[in-house]
């Protein structure tokens, strides 16, 4: 057989939308862009209520390279608020959470404290102190003039934190997750839950791809732990279900724990309202994942750090309530698919190590198939087509096209 | 020292080098002998991050067993790891029956994946840090392990691992 280059192959018959142009993954310009037109706009989960349990306590986190500081107030309210001190530029908490009860070298108890000048902040981020301000800003500038610039910030969907970096944000959290979330609703609204599992990874791999992979279930050939426990004809049923704003869930089946070797079944540990040894999925747009599995909750949240490089957090979470036997099952349950030595986590890193590896800035463009279509069932690659036609909206690029190269092709024919 | 301790104390240490080499070389069978039938397993770490203490794996020996037959139908990195491991303590019990011992170790990773294999394979990186904390019943010159505790310090195991630590 001669060889073919990638525009010698039959091309499929495929629509556009039923493959994107690998340069989505890969162009330094297009992520740029999307951390500009879609991270720096949106609705971002970016840790959960149970982190900062008791006032004073904060977590620090990040969107699109801005550094976020969560804080929970004697008031009980959580706030979020750019972390980075008005004087000079300062990242204010360096730690990566903690509690603010007690005093830092540079600054008071129950204050937020800049350790580089001592300009100190309260829990609503009013600035509180400015050490010997009227000797060097004499009237021209008081600590009523300055403060921490607070974000927008919700507490919803199980207890996440919300964060956006969008003053002007037009839609609510509500409103954006357009019901996305109403399937595990009960499961994860009637009772707090709280965080009992926390890692993370940084792949060599576009944000997208990771999504990706949450967003389809085909590549479930990949696991061996999937095709035994799933694999039938109520697995094939399940059905994927698009929302508005490029959200995606895909409903429940009967999981076959017991059909692992070191399966159990998740029939006595499971959430309010939640039938046991359910599985259900939630990929919202632009990169979170929600995965209400049988007797543990796990959350994705991705951190894009450049075309070709991610950070994904992963938390487990179970009740609040939980006895510490329940609590100890969950974890096990989690973990023993989703930990970072987990039989199923592993393998799906590999598989975007991979498409990381050969979708590097500067690789030959080339078409990623996303054209299975299967009524919207469990392998059809809807969910990833109906993100990249919200991802086209906010990018205003077409992803089987993003360099125009298609439609400049075609005028230039047409004027031939 | 008195000889039956300093017996007790060859016999650890002994039975936890040996069990990094039979680790090392994938050989869990004859990792898993050196294991009393109750033994416990577990990786643990502490998270700053949630202020919580964590358990990444816990599995008893026959668990264990099903995990590492199982490792042939997963889809794995192959990477081999490298254990170096420094044994700091050995505490015995007085009547001589049981002992516990603190292992400092460091965990490399031989590649041979890596991201892109043709660049990447042949170089080490560090894989993770931590401890064995380790529980032993004693029976004549061997010790077997009857607890393990793998305690993490390094949290960012970006791919993780199928291979027991």
């Amino acid at each position: 057989m001669p060889a073919k280059n990638h525009k010698q192959w039959k091309v499929p018959a495929f629509e556009q939308g039923d493959y994107v142009d690998s340069r989505i993954y890969s162009d330094q310009a297009i992520f740029d862009e999307e951390m500009e037109k879609i991270f720096k706009q949106v609705w971002i989960p970016v840790c959960h209520e149970s982190e900062v349990p008791e006032a004073y306590d904060f977590r620090t986190t990040s969107i699109a390279k801005e550094p976020i500081i969560v804080v929970r107030g004697p008031d009980n309210e959580v706030r979020a608020f750019l972390n980075v001190c008005p004087h000079r530029g300062m990242r204010l908490e360096r730690r990566t959470a903690g509690n603010f009860i007690e005093g830092q070298p540079s600054g008071n108890p129950k204050h937020m404290t800049c350790m580089f000048h001592a300009w100190q902040f309260d829990m609503k981020g009013n600035c509180v102190d400015i050490p010997r301000a009227k000797e060097g800003y004499q009237e021209r500038l008081t600590k009523e003039d300055v403060g921490l610039r607070r974000l927008r910030c919700e507490v919803r969907f199980g207890g996440f934190i919300w964060v956006t970096l969008n003053d002007k944000v037009e839609q609510k959290l509500e409103t954006w997750a357009d019901g996305a979330f109403e399937c595990i609703r009960s499961a994860i609204d009637t009772e707090p839950l709280e965080v009992f599992h926390y890692h993370k990874a940084i792949i060599d791999s576009n944000y997208k791809l990771w999504h990706d992979t949450n967003s389809e279930f085909y590549h479930d050939y990949m696991h061996y732990h999937n095709r035994v426990t799933g694999f039938n004809d109520e697995y094939f049923a399940r059905t994927n279900k698009g929302f508005k704003n490029g959200h995606v869930n895909v409903n429940s089946f009967t999981v076959q724990y017991g059909e692992f070797e070191l399966g159990e079944s998740r029939e006595d540990l499971s959430f309010p309202g939640f039938p046991p040894n359910q599985w259900y999925m939630i990929d919202l747009f632009p990169g979170m994942n929600f995965n209400l599995r049988g007797s543990a909750l796990r959350c994705d949240i991705v951190t894009p750090l450049g075309p070709n490089q991610v950070m994904i957090e992963f938390r487990g979470l179970g009740l609040k309530s939980d006895s510490e036997k329940d609590r100890q099952t969950r974890i096990e349950h989690h973990n023993s698919i989703w930990g970072p030595f987990g039989r199923n986590l592993h393998e799906d890193l590999l598989g975007i190590t991979g498409q990381g590896a050969s979708m590097q800035t500067g690789s030959e463009p080339r078409r990623i198939l996303h054209g299975r279509h299967e009524n919207n069932l469990i392998h059809d690659e809807v969910g990833m087509r109906h993100f990249y036609t919200e991802w086209s909206k906010w990018m205003g690029r077409n992803p089987s096209d993003p360099m125009n190269e298609q439609n400049e092709s075609l005028k230039g024919m047409a004027a031939e | 020292m008195d000889a039956k301790k300093a017996a007790v104390v060859a016999a650890v240490t002994d039975t936890v080098y040996r069990a990094c080499l039979y680790l090392d070389e994938g050989n869990w069978e004859e990792f898993l002998n050196l294991c009393d039938k109750s033994m416990l397993y577990s990786i643990k770490a502490y998270s700053p991050e949630i202020r919580k203490h964590m358990i990444y794996l816990s599995h008893n020996k026959k668990e264990l067993g099903s995990l590492t037959e199982m490792l042939p139908k997963l889809n794995s990195d192959h990477s081999p790891l490298r254990r170096h491991a420094s044994i700091y303590t050995v505490d015995v019990s007085d009547d001589k029956k049981t002992a516990t011992a603190v292992t400092s170790l460091a965990v490399y990773m031989n590649m041979h994946d890596g991201i892109n294999s043709h660049i990447d394979s042949g170089e080490t990186r560090l894989f993770l840090v931590g401890r064995y904390f380790d529980k032993f019943k004693i029976s004549g010159d061997n010790a077997s392990i009857i607890e393990r505790e793998v305690r993490l310090d390094t949290r960012r195991l970006d791919k993780g691992t199928h291979l027991l630590i």
